[in-house]
């Protein structure tokens, strides 16, 4: 048995077997205590200097290197800088190498607890938590005293990067060809770290507690991306089973990779397509790659972050038109702004909210900002001449929300047409179905739009009061419940009577044991991740109507999750026995909670 | 600017006719001065490190007395552990050479919050 087994989130898909190795670890091992002898005083007094050098030189490096969007954020290093160099720190861990003739390692450790003491005795919770700030440089400068470069271009073999968590700077930093897979702490699962190994094709993990405490560098790994746990020190009973997983595991993609490019279409004859949901520019070439049949959904939000300013009409309008230039003549649809909740924007100085997930989000937070909102639909607009854009309002809860948008919709048409700049007058809108309310008036709503799109991880949420990153209810949120499965329905058959188009684009759509379920329904479309399209084809290429029609009967006569959920295994396991050993699902989370 | 265009500095030069002056023209040995922390919060890190950055400039000894408490101005973390919100009055201290220039600069940066 492997020492320990970790699980996590996992965001890309595949087997690998390596060697650990940290970035930017903050922890260090056991201190060790060592008494000097006279002699030995003056090399260990070069020795520990030497070790707040290496972190110096880093940190100013870091600091020159900031982006001028974040500058704001240079003097945190400032700070760092001058922590490192206080004589209550380097200082004092000097002073106790000479007088007591410990190592350094001892020394400094002594010097940070004198130093906790100190801040302990504070009231002030702002001043008390400055002992943080000491620990984390003293805990780097313990990393150099170790040996341990914790830089990513000592790395000669390919490895297991782990990382607490890896910000967008670190993986622009990362040589790519040397890491085979991506493990970390943090993270969410639309995180850069998941992005950046889905594009890179490696497997990754997220989201393992206690990380840090179980894995030291150097130590074998296996890291499955598929089910989203990580070994340490497997046996070699692991590592056979594994390396074996690994081996079919890469003859299954290769021959999904084939195929990817060929229409999402059923052995009967029945079409869906299979689209993206992206949120770079860059990711485009991954849609193309894996066969995606156009952007079912752009999400916005990124060009809105991490800055100081707002982007300008100028800035998103070439973005938009980058994106759909490239695509053309297949179809992108962008959402509007869909921040607010998860996504704070600094830049707009939002009130503080008790409930924001009930809050000033999405096309509410747009209809509060007019200016941001006309910004952003002028620079839709204008890149809409390329002829294959659509737009969506995320979060409508209503009749009255649509119309408001459409009127700034038209307002901001009649302004490009008054400045005689061009547009796409044919550009088809279409909102998110997320709300229970806008369910249960999707009749009404469809005569308004010319498509919906289900956005499910959302519509779980607010249809069963679960907020999943709540560890204490996240099992309850289940993608089969009946009220889910009829809400979808409800929608599909809705949007078909008026006849519009209706996509779904939540995590649902890259689950291979829904999807058979939402062919049933007779979808027009499914927008997922980029690299789950190839999977995801396979499955609608080997899969009949009937089937799925028969799959649907049975799961909306269910009244139960575990009934629906045994169902769906069965079928999987009938029609397509490589998706249930290959993919994790939704709803195995559900497993052992549905009594 | 939320400043009420006073160019005086708050505090006021205590030259401290106690300390014993040697026969030497050279200048007061001795300095201090009351200064009051305008930042709104405080004296938090950023200009902690400002402060501290800067008396490490001047040669002579610069210490920081707050509330019976005395700490050492070139030092972050002896600043921060004052804990000093904002409206706190301090007195600046320094001796050695440069003392006079080393609190007049100081206390300017109270005065300009840091910035």
């Amino acid at each position: 048995m492997a020492s320990v087994i970790l699980k996590g989130i996992p965001v890309s898909a595949g087997i690998s077997i390596g060697k650990a190795f940290f970035l930017n670890r903050s922890g260090h091992g056991p201190i060790p205590r060592q008494t000097l002898a006279p002699e030995l005083i003056e090399p260990e007094l070069a020795r520990l200097a030497h070790a707040f050098d290496q972190f110096r030189e880093e940190l100013v490096q870091v600091r020159d290197r900031i982006p001028a969007e974040l500058r704001e954020h240079a003097h945190i290093i400032d700070s760092h800088l001058m922590i490192l160099d206080d004589p209550k720190l380097q200082g004092a861990a000097r002073e106790f190498v000479q007088k007591l003739g410990i190592n350094a390692e001892w020394a400094l450790e002594k010097a940070v607890t004198d130093l906790q003491r100190a801040f302990e005795a504070l009231d002030n919770p702002y001043f008390r938590d400055r002992i943080q700030d000491v620990r984390m440089v003293s805990d780097r400068v313990q990393s150099r005293l170790a040996g341990q470069t914790g830089d990513i271009k000592a790395v000669r073999n390919r490895v297991v990067l782990m990382a607490d968590d890896l910000s967008p700077a670190d993986t622009a930093a990362i040589e790519v060809d040397k890491i085979m897979s991506v493990v970390t702490a943090q993270g969410g699962k639309t995180s850069h770290t998941g992005i950046l190994a889905r594009t890179l094709g490696i497997p990754a993990v997220i989201g393992v507690d206690d990380l840090e405490e179980h894995v030291r560098d150097g130590r074998l790994v296996v890291v499955d991306g598929l089910r989203g746990s990580v070994l340490v020190d497997p046996d070699e009973d692991e590592l056979a089973k594994f390396t074996d997983l690994k081996y079919q595991f890469e003859a299954y993609h290769a021959s999904i990779m084939r195929g990817c490019h060929l229409p999402g279409e059923t052995i009967d004859g029945y079409r869906v397509k299979v689209k993206a949901n992206i949120e770079l520019l860059e990711e485009v070439a991954a849609v193309i790659d894996n066969g995606g049949e156009g952007i079912g959904l752009f999400r916005t939000e990124y060009s809105y972050m991490n800055r100081r300013t707002l982007p300008t009409e100028e800035e998103l309008y070439e973005e938009y038109l980058d994106l759909a230039s490239i695509m053309s003549p297949k179809r992108v649809t962008l959402r509007t702004l869909d921040a607010g909740a998860d996504k704070f924007i600094a830049l707009l100085g939002n009130p503080e909210e008790r409930n924001p997930a009930l809050g000033l989000r999405a096309i509410r937070l747009c209809m509060h900002h007019k200016d941001l909102f006309r910004t952003q639909l002028r620079a839709i607009l204008r890149a809409s001449t390329v002829g294959n854009v659509s737009v969506m309002f995320p979060m409508i809860s209503g009749l009255r929300e649509i119309r408001q948008a459409m009127s700034l919709l038209r307002t901001a048409q009649a302004e490009l047409r008054q400045q005689g700049l061009g547009y796409d007058p044919e550009m088809p809108v279409g909102i998110m179905m997320e709300l229970p309310s806008a369910v249960m008036i999707a009749e009404v709503l469809a005569r308004e739009v010319d498509f919906f799109s289900i956005g499910t991880n959302d519509l779980i949420q607010y249809s069963l009061g679960i907020d999943r990153t709540n560890r204490y209810v996240s099992h309850m949120y289940q993608p089969l419940h009946p009220a889910v499965v009829r809400s979808i329905k409800h929608v599909v058959d809705a949007a078909h009577q008026a006849g519009i188009e209706v996509s779904l684009c939540g995590e649902m759509a890259s689950d291979p044991f829904c999807v058979p379920i939402l062919m049933g329904m007779q979808i027009d479309a499914i927008s997922l991740n980029p690299q789950a399209i190839p999977g995801i084809k396979r499955i609608i290429r080997q899969a009949t109507m009937d089937d799925c029609k028969k799959l649907l009967k049975e799961v909306l006569e269910s009244t139960t999750v575990s009934r629906t959920n045994r169902l769906v295994r069965d079928t999987i396991f009938q029609k397509f026995p490589d998706e249930l050993m290959f993919f994790s699902s939704l709803l195995d989370q559900e497993e052992g909670a549905t009594a | 600017m939320p400043g009420k265009g006073n160019n005086e500095l708050e505090g006021t030069i205590v030259t401290p006719a106690q300390s014993p002056s040697e026969e030497s023209a050279a200048p007061p040995a001795r300095q201090a001065m009351t200064v009051s922390v305008l930042n709104e919060q405080g004296l938090h890190a950023r200009p902690a490190a400002v402060l501290a950055r800067e008396a490490q400039r001047f040669p002579c000894d610069v210490r920081i007395v707050h509330n019976g408490d005395e700490v050492d101005a070139k030092s972050i973390l002896d600043i921060l552990t004052l804990a000093a919100g904002q409206g706190s009055n301090l007195d600046i201290v320094a001796s050695g050479p440069m003392a006079e220039e080393a609190v007049i600069h100081l206390a300017q940066l109270f005065q300009k919050r840091f910035r």
